[in-house]
């Protein structure tokens, strides 16, 4: 990210949006948990690419189906194995680097639905106003409500194991409303501007004033939102897998916890019950304080907007 | 009257989604694939019960019937019966409730208090050590994996010290000698429920904390802080009976937002500490597929969620004069 800002400020032109970010950039480094924030998350952007290194290196090393021939059951650590095996003989250390994967694709892949849904219904809901206005904002708020572990864990219940992306798919169902309303409000002021006037005037449709017009002007506040759907997804998809109903086939942080719990490993391995369990609240934390420092960045009067559920 | 006016407002609506809620579940379980009777009747079930069980529930009938026959058994709490432990569902469902009430409500009213009290201090004395110590532990402790929190704390205090018991909520010595009387048992319940409320309490007072704190900055700058300065009052005058009852708002608020997300960290809570719970059973019988158990919890945390919404909401109409519309 330095060597990007460095490249842009030799240009002589700048791009209105390069020129805010470069703004937004110099008030974020300023702020101490933005950037614990974001080495944080370097250093799990890190883990999560070095996750392919063990298994090439040995087969033994596989995340899922590396089994050591010299060890059966739950191990110390060793120079094998820096972060011990787990209770099959697994090395946890690569299932800790291939959990970093996971929770980056759910946490990230969730949060971008959840905001395209949320965005979009906002902006209807407050373009439209009336009608369609009433009944996406009372459909919000019964979805708000909800518990999202909850439901996920009542479908798992009726449709059987769900596999990682329908997870993650009901996850971004169920976490738009907070996002569409801030934006519904943001576009009803939105809407009064005289450029959207214009633009009526003009003949413009209201696909395209609504997309072409609203939409650059309320993004800032969709990605603020982003960084707490990121981890909220993180935290349901992890407490999913905890309790056994994640998918069988992914490593997750969630799901090495879910291990160490029920072969009763909690009170002897301290070395399989520490990392998972850190690393998920790690993340969360660093997403956390990223989007603290994102809102004082974007709108010092937000604050109140920013808790996690 | 506007007060009573306002809460009727919010008592229709509250009712309404609690229908559409019935609603969908019903489609959910029906239309699911495979078969609705396998969903409701217990596979061990003898023949005659299973087919009693049937038309009892409708379902031979068609769906529109079977929908009335649903409502019907709801309010009359017919729920079915649980095909792990074989009773009316709707008798586990009430001996699991006041658990779950007392473990939920104790914690989320604690963690308010005690972030709202907090929450002023740290205001009160910003930029100093205070303050960034209380604001950075409750940005830790808010962001932890309540799970794992729970299982470090168990491993803690109830395995290496032996503090607290491990799990449970009541110990069968006290509850089985016909000589303890209702304290000696209302104290052995308080004693194991310790480990969750406190696993509960560390989640949730920080989301708190961080509210009060930035709400009691924003009210501090407010002109009737300044009038109440010139006046000559005292500082903790100003703090405690100007600023704070209104910086307050905004965390009642945000409890009533976050009651959503409390009720799954207390199914995650209960799951842990085997906390004779609702949301633990929820658990359960989704892992036994105990379909009815489960759509009956299901919807009993619906109505916890969306009943304690409303409390929140008349509190706060009641606390705020402004807010009645």
């Amino acid at each position: 990210m330095v060597s990007k800002q460095n490249e842009n400020s030799m240009g002589p032109e700048r791009h209105p949006w390069v020129s805010s970010f470069l703004e937004g950039w110099s008030i974020f480094r300023q702020n101490l948990l933005g950037k614990i924030g974001l080495t944080l998350l370097v250093m799990f952007a890190l883990m999560a690419l070095c996750s392919y290194i063990p298994p090439w290196i040995s087969p033994i090393y596989d995340p899922m189906t590396g089994v050591d021939p010299d060890i059966t059951s739950c191990s110390g650590p060793c120079l094998r194995h820096w972060l011990g095996t787990d209770f099959m003989g697994r090395d946890i250390l690569s299932q800790l680097l291939a959990g970093a994967r996971i929770a980056f694709m759910v946490g990230i892949s969730a949060a971008v639905m959840s905001i395209v849904l949320g965005v979009s219904i906002g902006m209807t809901a407050g373009y439209m106003g009336r009608f369609i206005d009433t009944l996406l904002m009372r459909l919000a708020d019964m979805i708000m409500v909800m518990p999202t572990l909850l439901v996920v864990l009542l479908l798992s219940a009726v449709f059987g194991q769900l596999n990682i992306w329908t997870i993650v798919l009901i996850i971004a169902l169920f976490r738009w409303p907070g996002v569409s309303r801030i934006i519904r409000g943001q576009t009803l002021s939105l809407k009064q501007r005289p450029f959207i006037e214009a633009a009526k005037v003009a003949g413009a449709s209201h696909f395209r004033i609504i997309f072409i017009h609203i939409m650059p002007n309320v993004l800032p506040l969709a990605f603020l939102f982003m960084t707490f759907r990121v981890t909220s997804a993180i935290i349901t998809e992890a407490a999913l897998a905890f309790l056994g109903f994640g998918d069988p086939g992914t490593v997750s942080w969630g799901m090495m916890l879910q291990w160490v719990w029920k072969t009763g490993h909690m009170f002897q391995a301290p070395y399989w019950l520490l990392p998972p369990g850190i690393c998920i609240s790690l993340i969360t934390l660093s997403f956390y304080m990223l989007g603290r420092a994102m809102d004082e960045v974007l709108d010092p009067r937000l604050r109140k907007e920013d808790q996690t559920d | 009257m506007e007060l009573r006016k306002y809460i009727t407002k919010r008592i229709i609506q509250i009712i309404i989604i609690f229908f559409v809620i019935l609603t969908v579940l019903f489609l959910l379980f029906r239309l699911a694939p495979g078969d609705p009777v396998s969903m409701m009747v217990d596979p061990d079930m003898t023949q005659e019960d299973a087919e009693m069980l049937i038309v009892q529930l409708g379902l031979e009938q068609p769906l529109g019937m079977q929908y009335l026959i649903y409502l019907k058994n709801f309010f009359t709490g017919h729920f079915g019966f649980s095909f792990h432990y074989g009773d009316p569902v709707v008798d586990i469902i009430w001996d699991r409730l006041p658990n779950t009430v007392l473990l939920f409500t104790t914690s989320i009213i604690l963690s308010a208090l005690v972030g709202v009290f907090l929450g002023k201090i740290a205001s009160w004395h910003k930029g100093k050590k205070v303050d960034s110590i209380m604001t950075i532990g409750a940005l830790v402790t808010h962001t932890v994996f309540l799970p794992w929190l729970a299982l470090i704390l168990i491993w803690i205090f109830a395995y290496k010290f032996g503090w607290f018991p491990i799990n449970g909520m009541i110990s069968e010595e006290v509850w089985l000698d016909p000589e303890a009387g209702f304290i000696s048992r209302a104290l052995d319940v308080m004693y194991h429920m310790v480990l969750p409320l406190s696993t509960l309490f560390l989640i949730h007072f920080g989301a708190y904390l961080l509210i009060m704190r930035s709400s009691m900055l924003e009210t501090l700058k407010e002109d009737y802080i300044l009038t109440a300065r010139a006046k000559g009052l005292e500082e903790k005058v100003i703090r405690d009976h100007h600023a704070a009852p209104n910086a307050a708002l905004p965390v009642v608020t945000s409890v009533g937002l976050s009651l959503a997300f409390s009720i799954n960290g207390g199914a995650l809570t209960e799951t842990v500490f085997t906390w004779p719970g609702i949301g633990r059973e929820l658990v359960s019988s989704v892992s036994q597929n105990d379909y009815p158990l489960a759509q009956a919890c299901f919807l009993m945390i619906a109505g916890v969620v969306l009943i304690s919404n409303l409390v929140v909401d008349v509190l706060y109409a009641y606390l705020d004069p402004r807010i009645r519309y």
